[in-house]
């Protein structure tokens, strides 16, 4: 019940926010619900299946790459944008992720990594198309369908991320309370029980993977227009891992608690990097402190002490 | 192609195989010891680079370096575990895992902020500099000392492992962990020795690596990458296995190199990928 | 009246230890069959090239006329054969109910609805509701698995079984680690069951009293072989028996 109230706050307050927030606050807001999306798919593998992958910035890159290609060339809506860039990267994770899925905990999480390196490669190295390390600029914000309105202002576009965000956590939390949402809970688990209850979890590790990587391409595709660029540094290790820390610090497996890790993440990041150009290394502690101390994240600490109390 | 190329590609790939040895045997010793996967392997490995760095250019002298580094860098990975990793091992393994990456990050960003972004080279000593001619060819000194080296540091991880009343007791505690219990309260003490052992020899690594490759940002997680791919190709916790790894991961980069120049990367993939579909556990990994 | 299960010179050679030989078995539908043995007699390895979590090196299983053989786990708990496990095997982190339920589950099928699927969660929620009731769990319905005592994991573990409407149920010592008043309890559950849902029944267990009070039939194992196999009576007053086995524990 509680939480029904605390939703609907929230719901409030992504509505009003345009005309309480200044100009520069309401881009950092939209800013953290793009990274909020990106770390709520990781919860989908990671919290609800118990399959850490160390490279899920490589959707989000070719959900970048494929929305800013369609924008830049062939100057489509933005919802043919979003719908290409997550497509892209749903498409690319059905082979890495048939073979991820034949490898277990530690050896998927070495398998995602790796694969996820060579993507990057390959955004770096084929100039033709991404424009190599310098990556591809001047994406536009285009219009909402064709012959529509444009969504270029800082509003429309905010309205467009915390529409899909919002929408998307609608669709994630519909998916884990699912018949299917349960089974990846159970996979989670105890995979050899899963096993011996009559199913093989190999077509679900797989069939969640494709989805998880679909809502990372559907952020990073919002990403290329709302920052008007896509560049290798998108797909890199550094952001799948900080992918992993928005999760942990905002609560593993409750998929709001990711959105909010990512906002907690970013502002910290952002704090710190007012004072100094070397904030990784403070993040960087602050995620091994949390990993050791709190390794419910901020929300899931939060659920244990409300009902504790 | 000519004899003396393949010489020539033969020895490079050796060369790359010492150094990816050199790595991938203490990621695998720790996970057979430890049961972690360190992330933060590759920047140690980084670490020895630039702590040769310092060290050659403060004694004016390689060889000393290449002996002072290695435990320095265990040293240092030696307190990072008793001061962190040591506290969860309790926990699923992928915190673990999580934890190393955090510690992956901080060391990063500190060799940033002490040694700057930009690449420092390491002179070779007098003795590696130039080439030998072999087969026909001219071949830089300093590879053939690589492939010398990591043949001579196999050959002694071996001779550890095998010959030593240490060697037994990490052998039979990775082959079975729950040996691990019977050492009663000497696991802890284990794990930390481990733990700065492999990362010695990734430190080992890097101040060799340095006078070839030179010292620079991101060389940690690029070869932890190639790693990776070498314990799933030999098999995580297996010593043979990540030789044999080292040695076909070093082969198709080499190969590939030379064959599909913008492609090198694939060859590797695709070695990897065959081995996962026909033995998903590795050439010399245990079945679970 | 053909067998329900068969096993035909089964085996399973792990390296060079040779874990089952030539186990050729046949289990009647009805019928309740405890199997026994020393410990690494080989008797958990048997159950699971039965069950299909491991692929034999030799024989064959056939199950209702069908060869399994070349099946894997999942594919064989369709066809109606559930299990339990020596170590209890149960979903911790997840209710006592939606552990029985995810059991119904995926046996059921369905699995793939990705999104709603609301009639069908309230159908397997009732049948696993059924079966709770059938061992005395209904109350505990909500807790966490992974709070529950160890006695009443072992019962929930059979529950799920039970659940899935198997035609044959392997239960892999379901007394292990029980207290007598609570062994005592879930031998009357096992002879309910047996008796209420006419399952044939495969029994690993040790604690002889509870062999010997429940099996029609018993097939003996040493070092991964058939040695004897007979009525309850038969085996008692069998020498070989006594000497590889009984014996041992007297």
């Amino acid at each position: 019940m509680r939480g029904r109230w605390l939703g609907a706050l929230a719901l409030v307050a992504l509505a009003v926010a345009p005309w309480a927030l200044a100009r520069h606050q309401l881009s950092l807001l939209t800013d953290l619900l793009i990274f909020g999306l990106f770390a709520l798919s990781l919860d989908l593998i990671m919290g609800y299946t118990g399959m850490v992958s160390f490279g899920h910035a490589a959707y989000f890159g070719l959900g970048a790459y494929g929305s800013a290609l369609v924008l830049i060339h062939f100057e489509q809506p933005i919802p043919v944008a979003l719908l290409a860039g997550a497509l892209l990267a749903g498409v690319i994770a059905v082979p890495v992720g048939w073979f991820s899925t034949r490898a277990r905990e530690i050896y998927f999480a070495m398998l995602t990594l790796a694969f996820a390196q060579l993507l990057y490669t390959v955004a770096y190295k084929w100039r033709d198309l991404t424009g190599g390390s310098d990556g591809i600029a001047g994406v536009p914000k285009t219009t909402l369908y064709w012959g529509g309105p444009s969504v270029a202002g800082p509003h429309a576009f905010y309205a467009v991320v915390a529409v899909s965000v919002v929408l998307s956590l609608i669709v994630c939390r519909a998916l884990v309370a699912s018949p299917f949402g349960r089974a990846l809970q159970a996979i989670r688990e105890n995979e050899r029980r899963f096993i011996s209850l009559g199913r093989d979890p190999r077509v679900f590790k797989l069939t969640v993977f494709v989805i998880a990587a679909t809502f990372a391409g559907l952020a990073g595709a919002l990403f290329a227009p709302f920052r008007g660029f896509a560049s290798p540094e998108v797909m890199f290790w550094v952001l799948s891992g900080q992918g992993l820390m928005m999760v942990i610090t905002g609560g593993i497996g409750t998929l709001v608690g990711p959105i909010i890790g990512a906002m907690v993440f970013i502002l910290i990041q952002e704090i710190l990097s007012s004072y100094t150009e070397h904030w990784m290394i403070f993040t960087g502690a602050i995620f091994v402190l949390m990993v050791i101390f709190l390794p419910g994240g901020l929300v899931g600490t939060a659920r244990r002490l409300a009902t504790r109390a | 192609m000519s004899v003396a190329n393949v010489v020539e590609q033969l020895l490079n790939a050796l060369a790359l195989a010492g150094l990816l040895f050199l790595v991938s045997a203490g990621l695998s010793l720790v996970f057979g010891i430890l049961r972690v996967v360190n992330f933060a392997h590759g920047v140690f490995y980084m670490l020895g680079a630039y702590f040769g760095v310092t060290s050659v250019a403060v004694t004016g002298w390689f060889w000393p370096s290449l002996l002072l580094v290695p435990p320095v860098v265990g040293v240092v990975g030696a307190m990072l575990e008793a001061s962190t990793l040591r506290f969860i091992y309790r926990r699923p393994p992928i915190y673990q895992l999580l934890l190393t990456f955090g510690l992956a990050l901080i060391l990063e960003e500190s060799v940033r902020v002490v040694y700057g972004p930009t690449a420092l080279g390491v002179e070779p000593p007098a003795l590696l500099q130039g080439a030998v001619e072999i087969a026909g060819t001219f071949y830089p000194r300093y590879r053939l000392f690589l492939v010398v080296l990591g043949l001579a540091v196999g050959a002694v991880v071996w001779l550890l492992l095998t010959k030593t009343r240490t060697g037994l007791v990490i052998r039979a505690v990775a082959q079975n962990s729950e040996m691990a219990d019977c050492l009663g309260a000497d696991v802890t003490r284990v794990r930390t020795l481990v733990f700065g052992a492999a990362c010695a020899l990734a430190g080992l690594g890097g101040v060799a690596a340095a006078p070839m490759t030179t010292a620079y940002l991101g060389m940690g997680i690029s070869v932890i990458v190639d790693a990776f791919v070498v314990v799933v190709i030999g098999g995580l916790g297996s010593i043979p296995g990540s030789m044999a790894g080292s040695l076909i991961v070093g082969a198709a980069q080499t190969w590939g190199a030379f064959y599909l120049p913008e492609t090198a990367m694939v060859i590797m993939y695709a070695v990897m990928g065959a081995i996962l579909i026909f033995r998903p556990w590795g050439l010399f990994g245990e079945e679970e | 009246m053909t067998a329900l299960l068969e096993t035909r010179e089964l085996g399973r050679a792990f390296g060079a230890l040779q874990a089952v030989t030539d186990v050729t078995l046949a289990v009647e539908p009805g019928e309740l069959r405890a199997i026994i043995g020393p410990n690494g007699a080989g008797k958990t390895t048997l159950f699971h090239l039965i069950s299909g979590l491991l692929p034999p090196s030799a024989g064959r299983v056939v199950f209702r006329g069908e060869d399994v053989t070349a099946l894997g786990a999942p594919a064989r708990c369709r066809r109606g054969l559930s299990r339990t496990f020596q170590i209890t095997s149960i979903f911790p982190e997840l209710s006592v109910l939606e552990n029985v339920r995810i059991a119904v589950q995926l046996k059921a099928g369905g699995n793939f609805r990705l999104l709603g699927g609301r009639a069908q969660l309230d159908a397997s929620e009732r049948r696993a509701r059924e079966s709770l009731a059938f061992l005395g769990l209904e109350g505990r319905a909500d807790e966490l698995a992974s709070t529950l005592p160890h006695g009443d994991q072992r019962l929930l573990e059979i529950a799920m079984a039970v659940a899935q409407e198997p035609e044959l149920l392997l239960l892999d010592e379901p007394t292990q680690g029980l207290s007598p008043e609570d062994t005592t309890a879930t031998v009357g559950v096992i002879r309910q069951i047996a008796k209420a849902r006419h399952l044939t029944i495969l029994l690993v267990e040790h604690d002889m009293d509870v062999v010997f009070d429940l099996a029609d039939r018993i097939t003996v194992l040493h070092f991964g072989r058939v040695i004897a196999e007979g009525a309850p009576s038969d085996i008692r007053a069998n020498a070989e028996v006594q000497q590889a086995y009984l014996g041992t524990v007297a």
